[in-house]
């Protein structure tokens, strides 16, 4: 008898003691995007922001990541369920109205409107209230083939065949142009003209590449289209307008481009990787892809065949605009933080000049405002012309932050795709987005 | 003395049905309250009840319908698919193995590696551009299919999965086989019998309760299947290629609508007990008509 | 005959194990080289996406992975088996639970367990078994039970009655029947269905994913980590290299266990 209450007296002791250690390290816990530049960024900053003389030891920032697939479904989980496994969490544009229920609203401090520019603190706000930091800013680039597009610019009997592809396939003849004046007409006949199946003299495979799979991500990408004719997900009056003639353009110019063949067959499966694939194989003429992958598509080692024949513009123009579709990554303040003075500590030095400097220093992506970013143009020539594009062509579908824009997404990528596979009509799939979209934006 | 049977029976179930009282029981009280509940992420700890209103969606909804019969479908083609050829690697093959044992082993290989890596492993291996397939078939044949597109997935997710599994069914098979007493094969070739007369009359139906067991294991993994599909292709095109689980697990996640993801789970499970339910009665009838 | 069957064999082991093979290939493969060369050959052997995830840091760390996958994995098929066999023993004998039970059960292999996911989660979060190899390990319990009970129940079934009779004639009781009777006749069955539990608990995924968040994450889950080594996407060498290390654990197991099972197979044979 005496023994046991002994036993148990000592494995209480046990349990307390690892209890107070736990407490006794108590630190600022961030959840960080895994695996990209954004996370190598986060660890530098970590890293620095832990040095500080100012931190107390109490406030040290201690990392975690959860793995990439299945992110937001778990981090919804954690949020739901009331975590405090974190005490700073990752936030994204598109999903901002989904986690600000569990987020906590933080002041960045008088600087951070100097380092971002407003536009940029506004893809991180919902509601009028702002619900974390920026860190990083994704976009598209239209990443094309320079020597085949300068051959293609000095061959007549190139252009004759060109136009002669593009009366056929897209109603109009067209020259070849400069990628960084073309329209997303151009863009498809060019894609038609670098397709072997259409033009046997075409030295690659495929003219672009479509990322086609049923994943939100992929209907990021192919908005611009629409968004550059005019559309929008919802009119002033909170109208759903996805059935504009705009995107019936967009749709159906995809269709055109898939049916024709111009890109590759699998397309319906592809995403982000895939897509980095083909284009990096070589095979590819042009492929509308995320900023991100400019490190590895121009990286010899990682990208032998095109990497010193990559070509970057923006999007191509369509008659109203040239859209790029632009989102922030970011990190706030969950609300059942343990550590939450210390978390609103951590956010504030990250709205600071000097740390928004040593993160794009360290592989990050910030878009920064101009007179910031001059600073760091000869390390990072990228972000000039990443922040050049997404002040110029940026844009956020009306909609596009609100509690249900991811399964808006979700709905536009799933009747999309079911109209690109030829499994509905065009008007079916805009009718069903509609009905479904008018119930999630209500 | 029945009685003290009977108790016994009860303590040596007992830990079973507590284990999965504690952790089912609860999750299934919480389920049974959401699938009758307006409930979203913001409100999981305050559900307002609504009535059978979730059940209504799912049963009027027609992608449930659709992810019914195509988890049937995939349930049972590949069921059939890996019930066959694995029953044809035991037998032909159980020679071999009889000698050898290791050659078991490469051939329960596939097994082993959780299904959200092969269906990795054949994006790799489907790709145009960096997959071997694609890429022999263009070396040799100057052109290569579309593998994943809406019309094919389907047959590409079946292969995947029945590549994968045949070894299950094979293993289970030549294990049975093996259980065969060999003098009953015997007598039967000393009565001259053929040796596909042997097959026929004597080995399958003595393996027939565990072809009965395979299949119907398979067709049920079959039938839910998650992984493989999601990894590979997510839903598909249009929603093509979504099984029951991601149609559940899209509707709980990706919608949100945890109510109307919970209500088609349920109506899944009384479905399944129905079917599992008839069958059990049918083999009792069977059973007493046979005695 | 026998050549035919030798080449049935290799084709099928081929065939079987393609994605695996590819896979093995493709690890062994630098990045620069994948982008241009998908065939079966490798021009430029190279051991870097193993050096790669083999190194250990504070977040990328192999051997945990590995040795949560192990400690979640053995408690969830030991005691999935614990659990399964007097039950199954109670069902098969004493047919207590044949009728509701066991469907119930069996049920559960067809419902998609993640629905239990939310209510299991606010549970765990409530006792403190969230993010630990204990808790991950229940789960992976009741993912194994359905199997392990049809398997135990099945094989129960097969042994004739008699040998429990004979048994009691000689004064054992019902527990000791199930221990030293019951039991070593059905050791096949119960390596089987280890081996079985044991590999899909280190293949479960989406349990993993939800349930652990940096202590006690499992293999399948860590090696996703990997896939986005840089840039977010899919870095086919290194995921490769991952994969074919989370996979080789329970191969080996296969492997090894094998052989015993053809062993106790060969001595079970007696029985008939």
């Amino acid at each position: 008898m005496r023994t046991s209450t002994k036993a148990k007296l000592s494995v209480l002791a046990v349990l307390a003691a690892s209890l107070f250690a736990s407490t006794a390290q108590a630190a600022v816990t961030v959840l960080g995007w895994p695996g990209g530049s954004e996370e190598t960024a986060l660890r530098a900053a970590a890293k620095a922001y832990n040095d500080l003389s100012t931190v107390s030891a109490d406030d040290k920032v201690n990392l975690i990541f959860f793995n990439r697939d299945g992110f937001y479904d778990k981090l919804q989980a954690d949020m739901a369920a009331g975590s405090n496994a974190f005490d700073v969490n990752l936030l994204a544009t598109y999903a901002i109205g989904r986690y600000a229920p569990y987020m906590e609203p933080v002041d960045l401090g008088p600087d951070a409107a100097k380092v971002f520019g407003e536009s940029v603190l506004k893809t991180m706000q919902f509601g009028g209230k702002q619900y974390g930091v920026p860190t990083d800013l994704s976009l598209h680039f239209m990443y094309y083939r320079k020597d085949l597009i300068d051959a293609l610019l000095k061959d007549d009997a190139a252009k004759a065949k060109y136009a002669e592809i593009s009366q056929k396939y897209l109603g109009k003849a067209l020259q070849p142009k400069d990628p960084d004046s073309w329209t997303w007409d151009d863009w498809a006949a060019t894609a038609l003209y670098f397709t072997k199946s259409i033009n046997s003299a075409s030295p690659v495979r495929y003219g672009t590449v479509l990322q086609l799979k049923n994943l939100l991500f992929n209907i990021m990408v192919f908005q611009s289209l629409p968004r550059s004719y005019g559309g929008d997900w919802m009119d002033a009056k909170g109208n759903v307008t996805i059935d504009s003639d705009a995107y019936k353009t967009g749709l159906k110019l995809y269709k055109t481009l898939y049916d024709a063949g111009a890109t590759p067959k699998d397309s319906l499966s592809y995403e982000y990787p895939e897509t980095n694939a083909a284009f990096g194989s070589g095979q590819a003429a042009t492929a509308l892809q995320w900023n991100a992958a400019a490190g590895d598509l121009t990286d010899k080692a990682k990208s032998p065949a095109v990497a010193d024949k990559v070509g970057i513009v923006a999007p191509p123009a369509g008659p109203v605009a040239r859209a790029d579709h632009i989102h922030g990554l970011g990190l706030g303040l969950n609300k059942n933080a343990k550590n939450k003075a210390g978390g609103v500590k951590v956010l504030q030095w990250l709205a600071t000049q000097d740390a928004s400097l040593l993160y794009a220093k360290s592989g990050g992506s910030p878009a920064l405002a101009p007179d910031v970013v001059a600073k760091i143009a000869t390390d990072r020539p990228d972000l000039v012309q990443l922040g050049k594009f997404a002040s110029a062509y940026g844009y956020v579908m009306t909609g596009g932050t609100s509690a249900n824009a991811l399964s808006v997404y979700e709905l536009q990528a799933k009747e999309f795709t079911g109209y690109w596979s030829g499994q509905e009509s065009l008007e079916q799939a805009l009718a069903n987005t509609k009905s479904g979209m008018e119930k999630l934006l209500k | 003395m029945d009685i003290a049977r009977r108790t016994e029976w009860k303590i040596l179930a007992s830990p079973l049905v507590v284990f999965l009282l504690l952790f089912l029981g609860f999750p299934a009280i919480v389920n049974l309250i959401y699938s009758l509940s307006q409930v979203s992420f913001e409100s999981l700890r305050s559900p307002t009840l609504t009535g059978p209103q979730n059940y209504l969606d799912v049963l009027t909804d027609s992608s449930f319908w659709s992810a019914c019969w195509f988890s049937l479908r995939f349930g049972l083609i590949t069921a059939v698919a890996e019930c066959l050829l694995g029953l044809f690697l035991a037998i032909f093959l159980a020679p071999l193995i009889e000698k050898h044992s290791f050659l078991m082993a490469p051939l329960m290989l596939p097994l082993m590696v959780a299904p959200a890596m092969i269906g990795l492993m054949y994006r790799l291996v489907l790709h145009e551009f960096v997959g071997p397939v694609p890429y022999y078939l263009y070396t040799f044949f100057g052109d290569s299919p579309s593998f994943l597109n809406a019309d094919n997935a389907f047959w590409t997710l079946c292969v995947v999965e029945a590549l994968q599994w045949t070894p299950f069914a094979f293993l289970l098979f030549y294990m049975a086989y093996q259980a065969i007493p060999l003098e009953v094969r015997q007598a039967a070739q000393i009565d001259g019998a053929s040796p596909a007369q042997i097959l026929r009359r004597i080995d399958l139906p003595l393996m027939l309760p565990t072809i009965v067991v395979a299949f119907f294991i398979r067709f049920i993994d079959g039938f839910r299947v998650f992984d493989n599909v999601y990894t590979l292709t997510g839903s598909g095109p249009g929603g093509s290629t979504t099984s029951l689980s991601i149609y559940i697990y899209e509707a709980f996640f990706k919608q949100g609508a945890i109510g109307k993801a919970v209500a088609a789970s349920v109506v899944l499970f009384i479905a399944s007990f129905a079917v599992l339910f008839g069958l059990n009665w049918l083999a009792n009838r069977r059973r007493k008509a046979a005695a | 005959m026998k050549i035919l069957r030798w080449i049935v064999l290799v084709v099928a082991v081929l065939v079987l194990n393609f994605p695996v093979l590819v896979t093995l290939i493709t690890s062994f493969k630098s990045g620069a080289e994948l982008s241009i060369n998908p065939g079966f050959w490798i021009d430029q052997p190279t051991l870097e996406n193993y050096a790669k995830i083999l190194q250990v840091d504070d977040r990328l760390n192999i051997f945990g992975y590995l040795a949560n996958s192990l400690i979640a994995s053995l408690i969830g098929t030991t005691l999935a088996i614990l659990l399964a066999f007097p039950a199954a023993y109670a069902i098969a004998r004493g047919g207590f639970g044949r009728k509701a039970l066991m469907p119930a059960i069996v049920n559960l292999r067809a419902v998609p367990l993640i629905i239990f996911a939310i209510p299991i989660y606010m549970m765990f979060q409530w006792v403190g078994l969230l993010d630990t190899q204990l808790g991950l390990g229940l789960i992976l319990t009741i993912v194994n039970l359905p199997l392990a009970l049809i398997v135990l129940v099945n094989a129960i079934d097969d042994i004739p009655l008699e040998l429990d009779e004979a048994a009691k004639i000689d004064g054992a009781s019902t527990f000791q029947i199930m221990l030293r009777v019951v039991r070593p006749v059905i050791r096949p069955a119960l390596v089987t269905t280890f081996i079985f539990g044991f590999i899909t608990a280190w293949n479960e995924f989406l349990f993993g994913l939800m349930l652990t968040t940096s202590k006690a994450v499992p293999m399948t889950v860590g090696a996703s980590f990997f896939f986005a080594a840089s840039g977010g996407g899919v870095q086919w060498g290194p995921a490769s290299a991952v994969m074919i290390v989370g996979a080789l654990p329970p191969m080996l197991l296969g492997l090894v266990m094998y052989r015993q099972i053809s062993g106790s197979m060969t001595a079970g044979a007696v029985k008939g």
